[in-house]
């Protein structure tokens, strides 16, 4: 059992680059933890620090309550999946699962009691004397899976595991990982660039870029009150749309000006939004939170906007609508209950009470 | 396929056929004059052993007999299978170090490896041959690591190619299964290079069995090796040469090898790493 405790850590490579500088993170003891960025944003080698297989330049790395920097990787008491699955080519799929065992001198029939619970709980017993080249992506996966689960470490690290699967595995193997976490009890640390996994499979997730940490919070929290334009960007799809407009301020209160449109703003946004009257905002609004104005009871018929269709897309159930209003490009999710043509003009309404704020200069949330 | 290709192909067989003609021939002229009477093979090379010439195994029993070759034969495999489990276990460990462990020292190490395969041996061979009987390895077990020196350029070459296109992941995932070093080499890095060390070995092997300069320079005449003893046994006692027996020990002196080779064969390169990574 153990938790992970990421001290002020700075990581340089030998070409002199700086990949992480100051990444403090906490991950509890049996916690789901989804590091999530776009590629190249230091994941893995955040990951590969808490794995051993990288040094770490400066800062502190505690697993449990024992200092791990310079613990070598046998002896940190966690397992890994790679990416690339790497199980060993001239070893039958028994021997790639039971090799950390064997190395750590377990007694032959305890190695062999745990394999086969591992290969039966993951449905690879059938395949236990072959070698990983007679193996499909989806078996090699949940073998390299096996392979951790058969040494009951305290501490689970996964690179992309499911990111060479088809999308049909990937959705399985996803739920099987869950499933997974729920019966092993031990703490998982899951890099994946895709925010589908992220939101579905984490207890909480860490969304990283450029080697800093963006926001740290639970799925709900990243999608309903994401912190920066850049969270807010990358959690959710289609993306949200995000709009540049002018603060105004009447009697009433405060109002979101753009072309034509004047949407007037929550009461709970008049403080933050005081030292923004007559600056430049960006307005954030997600697709779902557009609908058609027929389904759409609020009294007041105010927040509307009159989208160009450009395309439309049917999904079954939604429409995706890809169009614009004036200059601004907007997206828009709608319920599909009338037919809605390309190249045709939708009036809108904009869900205001789900908007969210942000400084156009930092791209820091000012209010939602 | 037009004509024009045709013609251009036919060309090329016609040339390879001849060329194979060319090289193969003289293996035939050994193997067939092997079987003839002593005294036929110097008058009349070319013809095919009748039944006046024809004189059996009788010349394999005379060459055996003389000039200790069972002797040198003893001494050539001993040589060559230590040079090359040698060369194998030294330079597979020397070039997956000096690939995975990125320093200048080591980059400096690879191109002083490449570096060797350029020298010729004849430009090095009296120095060298000088500084080994000094250090004393001018006998059968002192020549081995001087193969080992010799060989090491191409083998190390022709390993941190493979180890270079290896994937890493393979070997952190043994370092995280309890694995030193050490064994991290032996029980995943080694198993997964067996094909590049068996084309490595088959290489050495063709080489230092058939060599013949080293040995005749550091072993001389007393402890001889095949190809010195083929040598002298050509030589001869001042023209009287038993040229049957000859044919008859050049023809055993080939068999071990080509024998290896054929056993081997089969393994060289052959891609292993197939499974170990997504695919
Ligand atoms: N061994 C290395 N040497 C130098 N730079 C590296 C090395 N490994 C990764 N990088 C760089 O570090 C950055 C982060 O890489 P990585 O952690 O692999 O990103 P991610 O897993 O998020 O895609 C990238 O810009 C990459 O080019
Ligand atoms: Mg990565």
């Amino acid at each position: 059992m153990a938790s992970i405790s990421l001290k002020n850590i700075k990581k340089t490579y030998e070409d002199g680059v700086t990949v992480i500088d100051n990444l403090n993170l906490e991950i509890k003891d049996r916690e789901f933890v989804i590091l999530v960025g776009p590629s190249g944003c230091g994941k893995s080698t955040t990951l590969r620090m808490i794995a051993g297989l990288e040094e770490i330049t400066e800062g502190e790395l505690y697993i449990g309550s024992r200092l791990v920097n310079n613990v070598s990787p046998k002896d940190r008491d966690i397992a890994m999946v790679f990416q690339s699955y790497a199980l060993y080519p001239h070893m039958s799929v028994y021997k790639n699962m039971a090799f950390g065992l064997k190395n750590r001198k377990t007694p032959k029939d305890e190695i062999d009691k745990k394999v086969r619970a591992a290969a039966k709980m993951l449905d690879i017993e059938k395949y236990l004397h072959r070698k990983p080249r007679a193996l499909s992506g989806g078996q090699r996966q949940r073998v390299a899976l096996g392979r951790a689960m058969v040494r009951d470490p305290a501490v689970f690290l996964l690179d992309e595991p499911l990111s060479n699967l088809d999308a049909k595995l990937r959705t399985e193997m996803r739920s099987r990982i869950s499933m997974l976490h729920k019966e092993l009890k031990t703490t998982f640390v899951y890099v994946t660039h895709d925010q589908t996994e992220a939101m579905t499979m984490g207890d909480r997730i860490v969304v990283m870029k450029d080697g800093v940490i963006m926001q740290n919070d639970t799925p709900q929290m990243l999608y309903n009150h994401p912190q920066n334009m850049f969270v807010a960007g990358f959690i959710g799809s289609p993306q949200m749309n995000f709009i540049e407009c002018t603060v105004r301020r009447d009697k009433n209160g405060f109002h979101a000006v753009f072309e034509e449109y004047d949407y007037l703003l929550p009461e709970r946004m008049n403080g933050p939004l005081s030292l923004y009257t007559d600056k430049e905002v960006i307005i954030g609004i997600r697709p779902e939170d557009m609908h058609s104005e027929s389904f759409y009871f609020k009294p007041d018929g105010a927040n509307t906007v009159n989208l160009h269709v450009d395309i439309a897309e049917m999904t079954g159930s939604d429409y995706f609508l890809f169009g614009t209003a004036g200059k601004k490009r907007i997206v828009a999710k709608i319920s599909a209950a009338e037919e809605i043509k390309n190249d045709t003009v939708c009036k809108l309404a904009v869900d205001i009470d789900k908007i969210h704020i942000f400084d156009k200069i930092s791209e820091n949330l000012i209010c939602d | 396929m037009n004509t024009k290709r045709k013609t251009a192909n036919s060309f090329y067989f016609a040339l390879l056929l001849l060329l194979s003609v060319i090289f193969l021939f003289p293996i035939y002229l050994v193997l067939m004059n092997s079987f003839k009477s002593k005294f036929n093979i110097v008058g009349t090379p070319f013809e095919f052993p009748n039944g006046e010439t024809f004189v059996g195994i009788e010349n394999y029993i005379n060459g055996i007999n003389s000039s200790g070759i069972i002797d040198a034969f003893l001494r050539t495999a001993f040589i060559t299978v230590g040079s090359v489990i040698a060369i194998i276990i030294f330079t597979s460990m020397t070039a997956w170090y000096i690939v995975r462990v990125k320093s200048k020292f080591n980059k400096a190490i690879y191109y002083l490896f490449l570096f060797s395969m350029i020298v010729p041996f004849q430009m090095v061979m009296f120095t060298m041959t000088a500084v080994c009987i000094k250090l004393n390895l001018n006998n059968i077990f002192g020549i081995i690591p001087v193969y080992l020196g010799f060989g090491s350029g191409l083998s190390v070459f022709m390993f941190s190619g493979f180890v270079k296109g290896m994937p890493r992941e393979i070997e952190e995932a043994a370092m995280i299964d309890g694995c030193s070093p050490l064994k991290t080499f032996f029980l995943v890095v080694f198993p997964i290079l067996k094909p590049t060390a068996i084309t490595v070995a088959i290489l050495n092997a063709m080489w230092i069995w058939n060599d013949f300069l080293l040995p005749y320079l550091l072993l001389g005449t007393t402890d001889k090796t095949l190809s010195v003893a083929i040598q002298i046994a050509m030589q001869g006692a001042y023209g009287s040469i038993d040229w049957g027996g000859f044919m008859a020990m050049l023809v055993l002196a080939i068999i071990p090898i080509i024998v290896f080779y054929l056993i081997c064969q089969k393994y060289i390169i052959k891609g292993v790493i197939d499974g170990a990574v997504k695919g």
